[in-house]
């Protein structure tokens, strides 16, 4: 099945006054398969939004093709906008009218149907302040009443940017569902682009990554952190005297492997596996107490993908962050191409 | 066409409608009734008694003053005694002079204004209608400026992305609105207006010839009012606010005009009040417009004049108008929402 989105070196400069010219997007790539929910993750500034909106046409590019269910946009737009559904960055709606009564207006607008209206509300959980104006709602409110308004035409494709913005436990826990629910029972491609990093792990299927207006990495969720979890183990002993010996015993034994000393425990990188190291220990006359795999998570792998990492002692500031990552990556390109592999795979 | 439906409920269910509503409607009562007390058919047996009283009293004290030579001697009359032409004059003339002459009747004293409908009410209908106007251009800039302030035209933008179909229907549903509400004011008007003339005034009459011209100028005001919709409407889309629409209108008819006006003084052009908006707007309405030039050298030729019609000046007004329209337009399609 081809993409549902299909966007390839997408380019926007914001040109400033007296300043160099600022590339928002810089040859950005995103693709975006039927019937999944796809994060789309990167730091502040890394031009999410800015994508979201050139891909809904309210902004215009400087470059680059974008296409969606296989149409040419902004260009036919129009053809295939009922079936898209959108919330761009914390939306705002007209204060002194009520929910309900946006709602509606859109709803009329585009020929849907009004019991559809009260069935969104439903579906957001809205329908107590569906007749108080929005003046008075609250942000998670606001947010709600913005997905409400994406729901609304029961699109095949829906982009959300930033849903879980101002969402409590809850809500957040309730969006999750209801946007798997529709990805995986009713076909719905869902985009998310979020803050939330354990998030995007918990709720979706696949994620591209940027940074700087660029993809740095894109591909299923699991292969990506499997991908760059450099697996470690961690293991312990009933006797901390033991260290020493078992970092003797392990780096004697097979040449690749690092084990360092860290509280009490020992770390062992590059080991065959498991098995091997309790075999290892066990010549030895070691015993060990116990022994765990500890894979990366998305947090650390993103902020190393993304060269957010914290350095001690140093704010990360945004769009200077980013000087493509160390070894664990090698070069942003480089991983762009594995990661294509691996989904082939 | 459910936009347009959509559109023209968007623009009626904001509360600035209501209250703008409210308030036109309310002014069209209070002109009525203003020409409603004001005007009366004639005065009631009372008045008319008291007016004759008092124009009796001044006849008497005019005959007293014929007939008596000293009338004038008292100190209350020092200051005619004082008045140069005094001494040469018969004692009739000083009475003429320092009383009045008249035979006196009750109407002398007494201040009735009967409004005649047939030659007043065209005035006041214009008036109303331009006023009128005047509010709904605030209320389209504002139906369109609050849209872009509020974030909603993003939303909107989501869901239309042909931005020429959604300023279009924008902009049509704000000219049907303004059209609407103006011929509604203007029959309220009409209706008030007729009623006061005929319980308390008079009608007068009102032949083919009075209609022809009734409706050819109220059909141009109209036509303005819409004129000033669409203009207020486009610089609400070009400023993306509606307090930048009514600062620019309001700055220009108060002080753009002004400074205009003197600069032409200032250049000594002929026919200073032709650079300002209000003779063009004077000779729609009223469908011509004669200027007479002061500034003119020789003293024995008769001043030149300038004829503005009612063509000319609808390609000034309405070729103004569009242009802002067509900037707003432009603007509008190139734009990036964020
Ligand atoms: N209207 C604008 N004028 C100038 N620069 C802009 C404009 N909009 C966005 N940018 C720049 O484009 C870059 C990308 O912005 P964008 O809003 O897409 O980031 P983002 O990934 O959505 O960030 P966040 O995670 O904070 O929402 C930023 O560096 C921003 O400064
Ligand atoms: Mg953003």
């Amino acid at each position: 099945m081809p993409p549902i989105i299909e966007i390839s070196g997408l380019r926007k400069t914001y040109s400033r006054a007296f300043r160099q010219p600022h590339h928002a997007l810089d040859g950005l790539d995103l693709e975006v398969a039927a019937g999944q929910v796809h994060g789309f993750l990167g730091p502040n500034g890394s031009g999410k939004t800015t994508t979201l909106r050139a891909l809904l046409g309210l902004i215009r590019v400087d470059g680059g093709t974008m296409k969606v269910f296989g149409e040419e946009v902004p260009h036919r737009l129009p053809q295939v906008v009922s079936r898209i559904g959108a919330v761009v960055e914390s939306p705002q709606f007209f204060k002194h009218f009520s929910g309900r009564l946006t709602l509606q207006l859109l709803a009329e607008s585009a020929g849907v149907s009004k019991s559809r209206v009260e069935e969104v509300l439903e579906q957001v959980g809205l329908i107590e302040a569906a007749k108080a104006s929005v003046k008075g709602y609250s942000l998670g409110m606001r947010q709600r009443l913005a997905v409400a308004q994406a729901l609304l035409k029961q699109p095949q494709l829906l982009i959300l940017d930033e849903p879980a913005n101002g969402l409590d436990p809850a809500g957040i826990h309730h969006m999750r569902e209801l946007l798997q629910w529709l990805a995986h029972s009713q076909g719905v491609t869902v985009v998310v682009s979020s803050h939330l990093l354990s998030e995007v792990q918990q709720l979706c299927d696949s994620m591209t990554i940027v940074s700087r207006g660029r993809r740095i990495v894109d591909g299923k969720v699991a292969d990506i952190i499997a991908g760059h979890s450099s697996a470690s183990l961690s293991v312990r002993f009933p006797d901390a005297a033991s260290l020493p010996e078992a970092v003797e015993a392990l780096t004697g034994a097979e040449s690749g492997l690092t084990a360092v000393v860290d509280r009490g425990r020992l770390v062992v990188a590059g080991a065959p596996e498991p098995a091997w190291v309790t075999k290892t220990l066990a010549d030895a006359g070691i015993y060990l107490s116990e022994l765990r795999t500890e894979t990366k998570n998305l947090e650390s792998v993103f902020l190393e993908l993304t060269g957010t990492a914290p350095v001690p002692g140093r704010t990360v500031q945004i769009g200077q962050s980013v000087e493509v990552p160390p070894p664990a990556a090698q070069g942003g390109v480089a991983v762009d191409v594995e990661v294509e592999e691996g989904v082939q795979r | 066409m459910n936009l347009f439906k959509s559109e023209l409920r968007r623009i009626l269910r904001r509360r600035l409608t209501l209250i703008f509503g409210i308030v036109m409607v309310v002014g069209v009562f209070a002109v009525a009734t203003v020409y409603g007390f004001s005007s009366s058919t004639g005065p009631s047996e009372d008045d008319l008694a008291q007016a004759q009283a008092q124009a009796d009293e001044m006849n008497a004290e005019f005959d007293e003053c014929v007939a008596d030579e000293e009338f004038f001697d008292s100190p209350e009359w020092e200051w005619a005694q004082e008045d140069p032409s005094f001494e040469g004059m018969s004692q009739e003339d000083r009475c003429d002079m320092f009383i009045g002459s008249y035979d006196y009747t009750a109407e002398d004293f007494l201040w009735t204004y009967t409004f005649v409908f047939a030659e007043e009410s065209l005035l006041v209908l214009v008036g109303i209608a331009i006023v009128a106007g005047l509010v709904l251009m605030l209320l389209s800039s504002s139906a369109i400026g609050a849209e872009w302030s509020s974030g909603g035209m993003s939303n909107l933008l989501v869901w239309h992305p042909n931005r020429m179909r959604v300023w279009g229907v924008k902009l049509g549903a704000a000219c049907v609105v303004c059209g609407a509400a103006v011929l509604a004011l203007l029959a309220l008007a009409f209706g008030l207006l007729y009623l006061v003339a005929a319980t308390r005034g008079e009608i007068g009459t009102l032949d083919s010839v009075w209609w022809g011209d009734a409706l050819e100028t109220l059909g141009r005001t109209v036509v303005l009012t819409v004129g000033m919709t669409v203009l207020g409407a486009s610089l609400a889309m070009l400023g993306r606010h509606t307090a930048i629409a009514g600062g620019v209108i309001a700055g220009y008819l108060v002080v753009g005009d002004m400074l205009v006006g003197i600069a032409g003084m200032a250049l000594k052009m002929p026919f200073p009040d032709r650079l300002s908006l209000y003779t063009w707007v004077m000779a729609w309405i009223e469908g011509r417009m004669e200027l007479y030039d002061q500034t003119s050298e020789s003293i024995d030729s008769m001043p030149d004049v300038m004829v503005i019609t009612a063509t000319d000046a609808g390609l000034l007004l309405g070729g103004i108008i569009l242009g802002f329209a067509l900037l707003a337009t432009w603007a509008f399609q190139r734009r990036d929402v964020t």
